[in-house]
């Protein structure tokens, strides 16, 4: 009988969050690139971030004793951008936040753009669950070693889900 | 040499160097390898012009100082649950309620549909209809969760002291039965147990934990069947399915303290065959979508849920325990010890899908010593 590996559940009595500031500080751009991948917008994604950090303090008030907690970030925070995105209401909102937010070169321009991260949303929403989360893992800059820590799966099946992944949003948004 | 294969091809694009030398020389010299490539690229650089985040101006700093004040707030009491939370009870009188409450909790409402949403919810998981979990994994729940889980299913406290063995609930987006194949009972033997529920695993550890006393009971829980039926207007495409959900049958044996000692120690030691979930007419997704996405379903919660995999039995797991998991005998299982450390249990499913569990008033040491006798 051995332990693999140990998770807690609460703060423990006294916790200080020096431990998990550090662990914060080193992934939290990471996460917040994973959520706007999905979400299209900076504010939703700091929003994202900060629920998946709220919930990893619950799961590993200590992350240095916790090597799978980086990982879990990551897959949280796909999981909770895809989860912040559905219902008509909320998506209708983003979408409107992103038209009525940032720059391109000229109004038709910008209109495009919102459109299209709309529709890049609408298609993430209709892929299964875990081809969408491998695509905003990988295309937010995370290697093949860490997407397979985050969906727990082997290294060499990153390139199968990612390769059926990116031909799913193609046929989607190709419909 | 045979073609390479197509994931291959697609690491190559991101990870040249992961790709064996073999792979690159068949691939020069191979048109048909060549033009799969070409069509790997486009879509690998189609997706990644959709998804590749800009460069953030991020004030982690700021960020931080939010996320404190976050963690340091009192959680939020959800809607519906007026009730205040109890005090902590001391830790002398907490453990000594477990079995109790552990027992009492196999027949609550809220245990039934919490059961229910969440097998359903890590049924709707995998890719089939049909739900069989092979190992278990924890989920975090907070009071809250509970309380909005109560709030969701309109099961409120007064079903606390537990249900009839049959019946039906109505919920917000559908009517819940459920009714068991028989009355919980009590039985003379073990032999009779096994007879009647075709559990024949050992159940009683040759060596007990110093402070634990003979059997003092063994009940039989007949088989549960939990049906949800969905009403027509709920949506998701789940609309007029059904999701059914069972569970057991299970034996529970009951050991006493030793005669004499001060403080009785209790042992309870259980097995159950696993849950198993069908749906008919919808699908795995759009149940888990429906299930999860209810108002009130702790966004949290839902992650963890999402997150278990396609074929975990989560344990839930409330603030202020402590959960270790462990392999024993070469699966997965959980320990959960209470804060004070008196208290303390372990649950596994065994590969022949039985799902056992040992709880008491014991160390940690002494629940994994019986546990791996059973295991």
């Amino acid at each position: 009988m051995e332990a693999s590996f140990v998770t807690r559940t609460g703060p423990p009595p006294g916790a200080t969050f020096s431990a998990f500031e550090r662990f914060y500080r080193e992934n939290y751009a990471t996460v917040v690139r994973i959520a706007y991948g999905v979400t299209g917008d900076a504010q939703a994604a700091q929003d994202v971030a900060q629920d998946v950090f709220v919930s990893a303090f619950r799961r590993f008030p200590d992350p240095d004793s916790a090597p799978e907690a980086v990982g879990w970030v990551c897959a949280a925070a796909a999981h909770t951008s895809l989860n912040s995105i559905r219902g008509e209401r909320r998506r209708d909102r983003r979408q409107q936040q992103c038209a009525a937010a940032p720059p391109p070169d000229s109004p038709e321009d910008s209109v495009l753009a919102a459109e299209s991260r709309a529709e890049v949303r609408r298609a993430l929403q209709r892929l299964p669950r875990r081809s969408a989360a491998v695509l905003v893992l990988r295309h937010s800059g995370l290697s093949y070693a860490e997407v397979a820590e985050a969906m727990n799966v082997s290294v060499g099946h990153v390139g199968t889900m990612l390769r059926r992944a990116e031909s799913a949003l193609r046929k989607e948004l190709q419909k | 040499m045979s073609h390479v294969p197509v994931p291959v091809l697609r690491r190559m694009q991101d990870e040249p160097l992961a790709v064996p030398d073999t792979d690159r020389r068949h691939l020069a010299g191979c048109a048909r390898c060549q033009e799969s490539r070409r069509a790997v690229e486009a879509d690998a650089a189609f997706a990644a012009s959709l998804l590749t985040p800009p460069p953030a101006d991020l004030d982690t700093s700021a960020e931080w100082h939010k996320l404190v004040a976050r963690l340091r707030a009192p959680a939020p009491v959800p809607a519906g649950s007026a009730r205040p939370a109890r005090p902590a009870r001391d830790a002398a009188r907490a453990p000594r309620r477990l079995p109790r409450r552990l027992a009492a909790s196999l027949s609550t409402g809220t245990a039934v549909t919490a059961g229910v949403l969440l097998v359903g919810a890590a049924a709707a998981a995998t890719l089939t209809t049909v739900y069989a979990p092979t190992h278990v994994a924890t989920v975090p729940i907070t009071s809250s969760d509970l309380s909005a889980f109560r709030s969701i299913t309109g099961l409120g406290e007064g079903l606390a002291g537990g249900l009839a063995s049959h019946g039906p609930t109505t919920l917000p987006y559908g009517q819940l039965t459920w009714h068991a194949a028989g009355q919980a009972r009590k039985v003379a033997s073990l032999a009779q147990a096994q007879a009647q529920t075709g559990l024949t695993g050992r159940l009683v550890p040759a060596q007990l934990p110093q402070g634990i006393g003979p059997v003092r009971g063994i009940m039989v829980q007949p088989q549960v069947t939990e049906t949800l039926k969905f009403s027509a207007t709920a949506g998701h495409g789940v609309g007029g399915s059904t999701l059914i959900v069972r569970a057991g049958p299970g034996v529970l044996v009951q050991y006493g303290g030793q005669p004499g000692q001060p403080a009785p120690g209790t042992l309870i030691v259980v097995a159950m065959r696993r849950p198993v979930a069908t749906s008919t007419g919808a699908t795995a997704a759009q149940l888990e979508d429906f299930l999860l996405d209810q108002p009130g379903v702790p966004p949290l919660l839902a992650q963890e849920i999402r997150m278990l995999g396609t074929s975990a039995l989560p344990v839930p797991v409330p603030a202020g325990v402590t959960a270790h998991q462990l392999t024993l005998g070469g699966v997965p299982a959980v320990l959960l010890s209470g804060p004070s450390g008196a208290a303390s249990g372990v649950i596994w499913e065994s590969k022949d899908g039985v799902v056992h569990a040992v709880a008491g008033l014991v160390t940690s040491a002494d629940i994994l010593n019986v546990a791996h006798q059973l295991s």
